[in-house]
């Protein structure tokens, strides 16, 4: 058996391949300004404009409107949407007993006269006079109470899984989940408050969503670097390269998590909410989508680096610059392997032009250590005798 | 080895194909949420003119009382002068109407000796007034233990404070005591001093005065149930509820006429009383309070955490009526459901060709593996809403969807490795067992971590977040049952198969083999 150690000319060939060489590391500050940036833009989007709370945070205007034949959900909401208000953050219902049906319309509190315009038509569109329509304000159903129990919850959370990584991992790994973690959730709050979209809910359970998706995500990408530390552990093998090895090594894996993940939620936005017409899906996977895609930007740009910056002084000085190019994609290329690591991170690599497999293959393998020899950088070990 | 693997994977299979056809056949499917299905709709008006605050006060413990008795995610709100509840699951508008009974002030009256109350009416034999229970009821009810007890401060009491009541009613009633079926309305005989005959939880009955304060003396929310040498409870005093709880546990204390001792060499007895049931008639043994009251004596767990419930929700300011039930619709629109589930339908099938074109062969695995994910997903989700009322919303759907993602990475990781392995050299037969071993390892850390997350954020918070974290702790659950009993046979057996030899067919990659 023997390996294609070709290294292919093009970047999506080497990604396909596992043969990228990309230095994580050294575009750090590209994830740290980025974060900068999205806390600076929501920050300042929060004081100056906070969050579009929805009628369940906030309370707003109800009507009951008489139903009758010719005159329910839809209509209603007709009615709503000729009046310019949004249909989207709106809640109506049919509420039906033996007596009498009505047509119950939440929306956000409205200005007093266009309140009273609605209230005229709606009576103009059921048919009946606006003294058989009531209306009044309505409360918000989720109560600070709820909101104090999910923060509560949350910290006891966020301090369970601090404990929770840094004994499975450690506590600098920790730091940075945590930090990456709130970056996503920042970011997808900052998108709600720049852009006015009304927080529902379902929004909050959407945020929920992305933090736990974060943390997955980063703690994947972790448990390599960790089980590089460990392969590297006699190498005294800089942090930076570490990381960057282990980067270059999920990468693909994280590429195509994130697109399959991402799939269905562009499905949601677009054939749910876009071609069927389920508005309530729409922004809540609106902001499942910037959240996932920024989990995973934060777990690459955002967790790791930052380890990297945290673990730069424990122990592993080094007086080399960290490895780049082809010696990193020898690295990347052999430390897949379970069991060892390459090494010296020195491999002799061909490219060859068209990222096909040529017919000279064989040319370009004599030139090439065979696999076994550089895998096995030791004596194998001596066969144990038999017990008798 | 390979007929565990074997066993495993027909096991996993078969068990997921029984619970399917049962839920199936059944018709068990997981109750659908507000915005899904919608439910029905219960009208609470105050009996008397509230403030703003107050409706608000009512619709925060409503809801609190609802979540306690396990009607999941209800939408409780204050719609002009009334609370509108409404619950999902429920498709019967009389059991709404009794679950949102929840109507009640808890009042505070002096136990007084039955030769004071009148007489039972003859036609109240569900009172459990025999002949004998004049003197029965008192004497079982009051627990000997309870009285000799050391005092035993709660937790809540501030410094110097003693214990000061213990509580008789916390325990095992005699034999003897006919039990009194107590939802049932009783006729009760009110003499013109107001002196009244009324049940106790466990049976018995006592005679009680009248009302000289109601459960808003106490601080709202602050009571809990205690361990310390035995269950109690510790409830904090309002400032102002403070003077009126003093006056009546002074009464008691000293024996007034208003709060006699009923049996010799003890305390007056002070009942909490809720809908017209004797919750607790625990003996002052102090005039006076300070901030907190601890109520001991021999409770059992549960019946001091329900005392706690009932002190809690006796804050509510205004009695309120359940005045009339409605169904109600969905409020996302009738096509949210639908439209969720058919992008979910075609994501997942786009995912999957995705998948498929990028490893080949190996991905029918991944195509089975979702199956059985999801298979076990809507079977669990069945059962879990069944038992636990909690319905399954808009969010939820979409939550699930977005767990599509994650058990899709478990098997990403996996394969991955394995490709790592063979670009290494390894056979596919030697990759497999060694690449899972990695795998499991990551797989478990990350699932772990969202397990935390669902048990933490389902024990502490209420409302919609506690739908969310029973969700997620469901597909995170799944994801690893998968994974460990489906994945691994499959792709273990596969692995040795002469299929696999073949890899840039199996696996989609170009690692030349001899």
């Amino acid at each position: 058996m023997t390996l294609d150690t070709t290294i292919s000319s093009s970047g999506i060939g080497r990604l396909f391949r596992g043969q990228t060489a990309i230095d994580f590391y050294g575009k750090r500050r590209v994830g740290l300004y980025t974060a900068i940036v999205v806390l600076v833009v929501t920050i300042i989007s929060l004081f100056a404009q906070g969050l579009n709370l929805g009628l369940d945070f906030e309370g707003g205007d109800a009507w009951d409107i008489p139903a009758s034949e010719t005159f329910g959900v839809d209509e209603a909401a007709e009615v709503l949407s000729a009046n310019g208000v949004s249909t989207a953050g709106a809640r109506i219902q049919l509420r039906s007993s033996e007596n009498a049906d009505v047509v119950t319309v939440q929306v956000e509190v409205l200005p007093r006269e266009q309140a009273a315009q609605i209230t005229v038509d709606f009576a103009e569109a059921a048919g009946v006079s606006t003294e058989d329509i009531s209306f009044s304000f309505t409360s918000s159903t989720w109560g600070r109470e709820i909101t104090e129990k999910a923060v509560r919850a949350l910290v006891i959370f966020l301090a369970i899984v601090m404990v929770f990584i840094s004994l499975r991992f450690e506590w600098r790994m920790a730091i940075s989940a945590i930090a990456a973690m709130v970056n996503d959730v920042v970011a997808a709050v900052g998108v709600y408050s720049v852009f006015q979209f009304e927080v529902t809910p379902a929004t909050v359970i959407a945020f929920l969503t992305i933090l736990g998706y974060s943390l997955y995500d980063t703690i994947v990408v972790f448990d390599r670097v960790k089980e590089n530390e460990g392969k590297y552990a006699g190498k005294r093998m800089p942090y930076e390269d570490i990381v960057n090895i282990s980067m270059n090594q999920v990468m693909m894996r994280s590429l195509i998590t994130s697109f399959s993940s991402i799939i269905p939620v562009v499905s949601l936005l677009i054939l749910g909410s876009g071609i069927m017409g389920a508005v309530a899906l729409r922004e809540f996977a609106l902001a499942l989508l910037i959240g996932m895609i920024s989990g995973v930007y934060s777990s690459i740009f955002i967790a790791t680096p930052l380890l990297a910056f945290l673990k730069r002084d424990t122990g592993r000085k080094t007086y080399r610059e960290r490895l780049l190019g082809d010696e990193l994609r020898g690295e990347v290329m052999g430390a897949g392997v379970t069991g060892r690591g390459l090494g010296d991170g020195k491999l002799v690599t061909t490219v060859d032009p068209d990222g096909e497999r040529d017919e000279d293959r064989e040319l370009v393998e004599s030139s090439v250590a065979q696999p076994a020899d550089r895998l096995l950088t030791h004596p194998p070990r001596p066969r144990k005798k038999k017990r008798r | 080895m390979r007929r565990r693997l074997w066993t495993s994977l027909i096991g996993v299979v078969l068990i997921v194909i029984a619970t399917l056809a049962y839920n199936v056949a059944t018709d068990n499917t997981p109750i659908l949420g507000l915005d899904l299905q919608g439910g029905v709709s219960v009208i609470l008006a105050p009996v008397e003119p509230a403030t703003a605050e107050d409706l608000v006060v009512i619709r925060d413990l409503s809801r609190d009382e609802l979540e306690r008795r396990g009607i999941a995610e209800p939408d409780v709100r204050v719609q002009g002068d009334t609370i509108v509840v409404d619950l999902p699951g429920v498709r019967d508008q009389e059991d709404a109407l009794s679950a949102v009974d929840v109507s009640g002030v808890v009042e505070l009256r002096p136990v007084v000796n039955f030769s004071d109350c009148p007489a039972p009416e003859a036609n109240a034999p569900g009172l459990g007034l025999g002949d004998d229970s004049g003197d029965l009821a008192p004497a079982t009810s009051v627990e000997p233990q309870g009285f000799g007890r050391p005092a035993t401060p709660a937790d809540t009491v501030p410094g110097d404070a003693v214990p000061d009541a213990t509580a008789p009613d916390g325990t095992v009633p005699g034999d003897s005591v006919p039990p009194v079926v107590v939802d049932e309305p009783v006729p009760t005989p009110i003499t013109a001093t107001g002196n009244e005959l009324l049940p106790t939880r466990d049976g018995s009955v006592l005679c009680v005065g009248p009302a000289q304060g109601t459960g808003e003396v106490f601080e709202r929310g602050s009571a809990q149930a205690t361990l310390d040498q035995g269950w109690g409870v510790a409830v904090d005093l309002r400032g102002d509820g403070q003077a009126t709880w003093n006056n009546l546990a002074n009464q008691c204390y000293n024996t007034t006429p208003t709060c006699p001792s009923t049996q010799p060499g003890l305390r007056g007895q002070l009942a909490i009383v809720l809908d017209d049931v004797i919750q607790s008639a625990p003996q002052v043994n102090q005039p006076n309070f300070t901030d907190s009251v601890a109520i001991t004596g021999s409770f059992t767990e549960s019946e001091a955490r329900s005392l706690a419930a009932v002190l809690n929700r006796g804050a509510f300011p205004v009695a309120v009526e359940a005045q009339e039930a409605r169904t109600v619709s969905a409020s996302a629109g009738s096509d949210s459901l639908q439209a969720a589930i058919v992008a979910g339908l075609v994501g997942m099938a786009l995912v999957v060709v995705f998948l498929i074109a990028y490893y080949r062969w190996l991905a029918l695995v991944i195509l089975g593996g979702l199956m059985v994910w999801a298979g076990m997903v809507f079977t669990m989700a069945s059962f879990v809403s069944g038992w636990t009322n909690y319905a399954l919303s808009l969010a939820g759907v979409t939550g699930i969807i977005v767990a599509i993602g994650v058990t899709v990475d478990s098997y990403v990781v996996f394969f991955e490795r394995i490709k790592d392995e063979l670009r290494n050299g390894r056979t596919i037969k030697n990759a497999a067992p060694r690449s899972f071993k990695m795998t499991w390892r990551t797989i478990w850390s990350a699932d772990v971590v969202s397990l935390i997350g669902a048990f933490i954020l389902f024990w502490l918070s209420v409302g919609s977040v506690r739908g969310f974290a029973l969700y997620l702790g469901l597909t995170t659950i799944c994801d690893l049952l998968v994974c460990y009993f489906f994945t691994r046979p499959a792709v273990l057996l596969l692995a040795q198969t002469k299929l696999m030899a073949r890899q840039d067919k199996v696996l989609g990659m170009n690692v030349a083999t001899t």
